[in-house]
């Protein structure tokens, strides 16, 4: 079995039996499957509530301001709307659902004593570095695929009524959720692996992701999340940017990562 | 084959290993003594490629320290580790654990579950093989990472605190092992606190306080040539003679039993029997007493305190 491949079944296995990492796994898809079905279901309704209400004027001035959404019909082109919003939600699994793993192993690792005996062991920094940041990213971003995969059927099965065609997935949710999520959740690791091996302690490492890392990009999608989700051009662009990222993040992480730092800083 | 010239480490300008120089022959087994803080294991990890040394150099199985990761990664793979502490993933079972570190050794496919099955079976944790290791006792644990540690077949095998934890049969079924491992041919580094368990294994025993102040073969520390021994004469009749020898000093008179402390066995204790018999004793035995572990090791702490 190949070395990535085995620190995913480690992590699989450890994940399933944990009881305070179950539940994470458990919380976020559910929200995220619901979430663009409701809104599926309800966006008809929500103009007609009271179209003279400044924020719906507002939303109605941006849906038919986006070329994409032309040539539509109202309802239509609001909860394509809609649906482009509510994406967030699969880009925020990838990057708390990774993190939280990530910060888990690690702390697991030390209370279990189990990273002297791993790295006593012939795997390269690279491998071992891979191996983690796989075991930390595949499983949430499986989840995260599935979740959207549901959402896209029962979504589907609304819209069909609706509007007698499939809503999703469209092109952006195709780059969404095959491009960005796997690459926010890969960001955000490799940002929690670099800032954990400074720390001393692993309640440290743990507080550090909590605190910094699943805020500081939860922030990023906030503000960056409105543009790239009404530009094509430009979440083509995001994907590129965060690929560059990723692959600059886990150089650092490589050239840092110093067996003898993990064995003597942390107490 | 280790070895080590002038080893060292500071960390944050502590000096934690001071200028470590022996050879460890191939085969042979070396117990590295020392109170807790000494750097038995900084030793250890530095001669595994764990940790950098900050001076000096050492060779392992052939392997050069401090070379690049392709080098430490050989190292590394021709080396076993006993950790002081077993560290397992309490979540995964016994047989789930040895599997991936066995990956991780790069153990082939073939044979490798053949292999486990019986060194759990040696250890007596077959049966327990499919339990999660969080529900194994600390004994259960140290002799699954004892398996760990030899699985792989090292030519260097490094043990720190074998026996720590385990029963008194748990003990000497590990130390038959270790045992077993010296007898084919591998070199072994234990380190520990147990003197006893020193006095069983070692060949070489190495006592370190951040450096090192004894290394020695056991049998040379024990009384070998040029090595200050007690000997104890037993009488037929008590015998209230003086006698001057060179090189022996009376320690201890009763009735029927003289002790002498003797620079050089070989060469004193005959004409220090003759010296007696001349002198009218009668003798009826002559016992040259080995020095035991603990009184080299408490002698050699005690002289590194003095100021």
């Amino acid at each position: 079995m190949n070395v990535l491949l085995l620190f995913l079944w480690k992590e699989l296995r450890d994940v399933r039996r944990n009881p305070q990492l179950l539940p994470a796994y458990l919380i976020l898809p559910p929200i995220a499957i619901f979430l663009p079905v409701i809104i599926t279901a309800l966006a008809p309704q929500i103009m007609q509530v009271d179209p003279n209400d400044p924020a719906m004027k507002a939303m109605a001035r941006i849906v038919a301001a986006t070329p994409e959404f032309q040539g539509y019909a109202q309802d239509e082109a609001i909860t394509r709307y809609f649906l482009r919003n509510v994406i967030l939600l699969f880009f925020i699994m990838p990057i708390g659902l990774s993190s939280i793993a990530a910060a888990f192993s690690i702390v697991a690792e030390k209370q279990q004593r189990t990273l002297e005996p791993i790295l006593a062991t012939p795997i390269g920094d690279q491998e071992l570095l891979l191996g983690k940041l796989l075991a930390a990213v595949v499983p949430s971003v499986v989840l995260t695929w599935l979740s959207a995969a549901i959402a896209i059927a029962l979504v589907d099965i609304i819209s069909y009524n609706l509007y007698g065609r499939l809503l999703l997935p469209d092109a952006f949710w195709l780059i969404g959720i095959l491009g960005l999520a796997p690459l926010l959740g890969i960001c955000s690791v490799l940002a929690a692996m670099r800032l954990s091996a400074k720390s001393t302690d692993p309640q440290a490492a743990n507080q550090m992701t909590a605190l910094v890392i699943v805020p500081v990009f939860m922030l990023g999608i906030g503000v960056f999340g409105k543009v790239l989700s009404l530009s094509i051009a430009a979440a083509f662009g995001a994907c590129a940017v965060l690929a560059l990222v990723a692959v600059l993040l886990f150089r650092w992480n490589v050239r840092h990562f110093h067996r003898e730092e993990i064995l003597t800083r942390w107490k | 084959m280790i070895s080590a010239a002038g080893l060292s480490r500071r960390f944050n300008g502590n000096l934690a290993v001071d200028g470590l120089t022996f050879a460890v022959p191939d085969g042979k087994l070396f117990v590295l003594l020392g109170p807790n803080g000494a750097g038995k294991t900084t030793t250890v990890r530095m001669l595994l490629g764990l940790i950098a040394p900050t001076a000096g150099a050492a060779e392992v199985a052939g392997i050069k320290l401090g070379g690049d990761a392709d080098a430490n990664n050989r190292l590394r793979s021709v080396c076993g580790l006993l950790t002081e502490t077993p560290g397992f993933y309490d979540r995964m079972s016994a047989w789930e654990n040895l599997r991936f570190f066995a990956h991780l050794y790069q153990i082939p496919e073939s044979g490798r579950d053949a292999m486990l099955e019986r060194h759990l079976k040696a250890m007596a944790l077959w049966e327990r093989r499919d339990h999660l290791v969080g529900t194994y006792s600390k004994g259960m644990k140290q002799k699954l990472a004892i398996i760990r540690a030899v699985f792989h077949e090292p030519k260097v095998i490094f043990l720190d605190e074998p026996t720590s934890g385990l029963d008194p049969e748990a003990s000497l079924m590990v130390r038959e092992m270790i045992l077993g491992l010296k007898g084919q041919g591998r070199t072994i580094v234990v380190c520990t606190h147990n003197l006893d368990e020193a006095q069983r294994l070692a060949d070489l025993v190495g006592i370190i306080r951040q450096r090192l102040l004894v290394f020695d073969t056991l049998a040379n520390l024990q009384g070998g040539a040029n090595q200050p021994l007690h000997v104890e004469v037993e009488l037929a009749a008590p015998w209230s003679g003086q006698l001057h020898v060179t090189g022996a000093e009376l320690v201890r008179r009763s009735e029927r039993r003289l002790t002498f402390q003797v620079t050089d066995a070989a060469q004193v204790t005959p004409r220090l029997v003759s010296a007696l018999v001349a002198g009218g004793a009668s003798v009826l035995a002559v016992r040259p007493q080995a020095r035991d572990l603990e009184s080299i090791y408490l002698q050699s702490m005690h002289n590194e305190l003095q100021p």
